[in-house]
């Protein structure tokens, strides 16, 4: 009974080492034959999109304006008045470089405004329902120039995309009230003329402890934590910190602040002010300017709008103050007919009054 | 004449007048207390803006209650006696009523003028960061358009019948009314919402009293 144990001990073992010597070439078939599958699904995925890109592109309309193209089918969306409107802001910012968009097109497909209705299945392009707007149209076609990205670095700096001003006055006038309102003392210091607060606030300095610039004083560090971060610190070790920055003690507030990974720590002006910034440098530059802009990846970021400006960066931060003064916004909400308009709503209740019918005999 | 029924309608409205105008002068100086002081900090302007902002809600719904309570008191003896007193003088209604209507409109300069010399007094005080500007004229006579909207609106409905009121009230009560079923029946029609935009948008009566009241902004 023993001996017959111990044979079957053997051959049990035998065969185990048996199977696992015939499995590594199994399983390396497999993943040899699933690589094939992967290969074949990819190269026929490759096919599908192909051949969706050469329908897309074959048999449809093609919109130019300048160098702007536009592949779409046919459709009521006013496309050609959009492209209009969209390709004198297009050149103004990107200059010679807009010459790349003959080679990277918009490609729109107008899609049934009624969601109900099923979509084509496969397509390349952006969806957009054939009843939009002129005006939203124009906005959509701002917001997406298909132009080969900016790189990172000065994408970074500017807060997104390099992308035209849609309503520039607008925005310019958001700017200004940041200024004034920005809890920061070198915005303010920028608003009344430094300009070395205005690089200090639009983040253009190169060496320097961004705390110590941006929020010089010990209030601004308190309100900056207990506005704009209170919950990112408001756990683990870091709580008791908050909690003295609140009572008053600084040194906390200040390592607290510090401690923010890099570009975690809010910048004092926004989007809008970087972007203004940026779109005088290029039209001050002429119309090489965003290529020079490009071309110098890796310089710093004030070098490199001076280089597109075309002009040295005090120089450029001097006329982007002296246009956002002059956007001030228009402070009082009372249109320029509002008097008379009121007054003449006054005279005719008046009149409502005098013609009342208490007095009539009835 | 018009002296007489000044006098009249300055006893009648003597209080809501005094009170009025000691709340149009505080008004301005309140929004700018503890703001802007000569300590000026880092974060003044958002406060101030903030301040004053929140404060000036309170000029036209004060321009709109004092409308409303001195065009009630111009009217309120005339329809207790019954219009006796209005029927025995020797001028005919039309005047009678100009003469009313500019009796009220006079007294009203009284908080108007207040609510201008807080506004003055409040700017000249407060230490106004770089990048703020006080307006207090600008203020002040937008109060004025208020106020006296007001007072011609409640006017035109204190001098009326029931029976217009009435009228005017059906009228209200007709859209509204149109608008419930349109939204039970699934119709798409706004009729609230375009009346509103016609009366509350210039150039609407009530635009006026729409938008941002600030004594002190960029």
């Amino acid at each position: 009974m023993c001996r017959k144990r111990w044979v079957l001990l053997v051959l049990g073992l035998s065969c185990a080492r048996g199977l696992t010597g015939q499995d590594l070439p199994r399983l390396q078939a497999r993943a040899d034959s699933l690589a094939r599958e992967w290969r074949h699904a990819t190269a026929v995925a490759d096919a599908i999109d192909s051949l969706e890109r050469a329908r897309v592109f074959v048999g449809h309309d093609t919109i130019r304006v300048g160098a702007l193209t536009i592949v779409t089918n046919a459709s009521p969306l006013p496309l050609r008045e959009a492209a209009a409107r969209v390709w004198p802001l297009i050149d103004s910012v990107y200059g010679d470089d807009a010459r790349q968009l003959e080679e990277r097109p918009y490609v729109i497909v107008p899609v049934d405004p009624d969601t109900s209705v099923e979509r084509p299945p496969w397509h390349n392009g952006t969806e957009i329902p054939w009843d939009q707007d002129v005006t939203s149209l124009t906005l959509l076609l701002l917001s997406t120039v298909p132009i080969a990205p900016a790189d990172t670095a000065l994408q970074g700096w500017l807060g997104g995309p390099v992308r035209p001003l849609i309503h520039a006055d607008l925005e310019r006038a958001d700017v200004y009230v940041r200024l004034v309102t920005a809890p920061s003392e070198a915005s303010r210091r920028c608003l009344i003329g430094d300009i070395g607060a205005c690089r200090d606030a639009l983040d253009l300095f190169v060496r320097g402890d961004r705390v110590a610039r941006w929020y010089p004083s010990a209030r601004e560090r308190r309100s900056l934590l207990k506005t704009f971060t209170p919950y990112y610190f408001d756990r683990g070790v870091q709580q008791p910190m908050l909690r003295a920055c609140a009572e008053g003690s600084d040194s906390a507030c200040t390592e607290l602040l510090r401690s923010l990974p890099p570009g975690a720590l809010p910048r004092p002006l926004s989007y809008d002010a970087r972007a203004t910034l940026l779109s005088d440098a290029l039209r001050l530059g002429g119309r090489a300017a965003y290529h020079r802009l490009v071309a110098s990846a890796g310089l710093p970021i004030a070098d490199r709008l001076a280089a597109a400006g075309g002009m040295a960066i005090d120089s450029l931060l001097a006329r982007w103050r002296a246009e956002i003064l002059a956007a001030r916004p228009v402070p009082v909400s009372l249109p320029p007919r509002g008097i008379w308009i009121a007054l003449g709503w006054t005279i005719l209740f008046a009149f409502c009054g005098l013609r009342s019918s208490r007095w009539r005999v009835s | 004449m018009f002296r007489v029924m000044l006098y009249s309608q300055w006893k009648w409205s003597r209080l809501i007048v005094l009170m009025g105008s000691v709340a149009g002068f505080a008004l301005p100086l309140v929004s700018v207390h503890g703001a802007a002081r000569a300590d000026s900090s880092p974060l003044q302007a958002p406060e101030l803006l903030h301040a004053v902002q929140s404060w000036g809600v309170l000029y036209p719904v004060l321009a709109a209650t004092l409308g409303l309570l001195v065009a009630i008191a111009s009217w309120t003896p005339d329809h207790r006696g019954r219009h006796v007193y209005a029927l025995v003088l020797p001028v005919p209604r039309w005047r009678y009523v100009l003469l009313r209507f500019g009796a009220g409109a006079l007294l009203l300069a009284a908080p108007i003028t207040a609510v201008l010399l807080g506004a003055l007094l409040a700017t000249m005080s407060a230490a106004i960061p770089a990048g703020l500007q006080g307006y207090p004229v600008a203020l002040a006579v937008r109060f004025a358009l208020a106020v006296l909207v007001a007072f011609a609106v409640f006017f035109a409905v204190s001098a009326g019948t029931a029976r217009t009121a009435g009228i005017v009230l059906a009228l209200i009560g007709g859209v509204i009314l149109v608008q419930v079923i349109a939204n039970v029946a699934r119709v798409d029609l706004d009729l609230v919402g375009k009346l509103q935009l016609v009366v509350l948008n210039w150039p609407g009566p009530l635009a006026i009293f729409t938008g941002r009241w600030m004594l002190i902004d960029v």
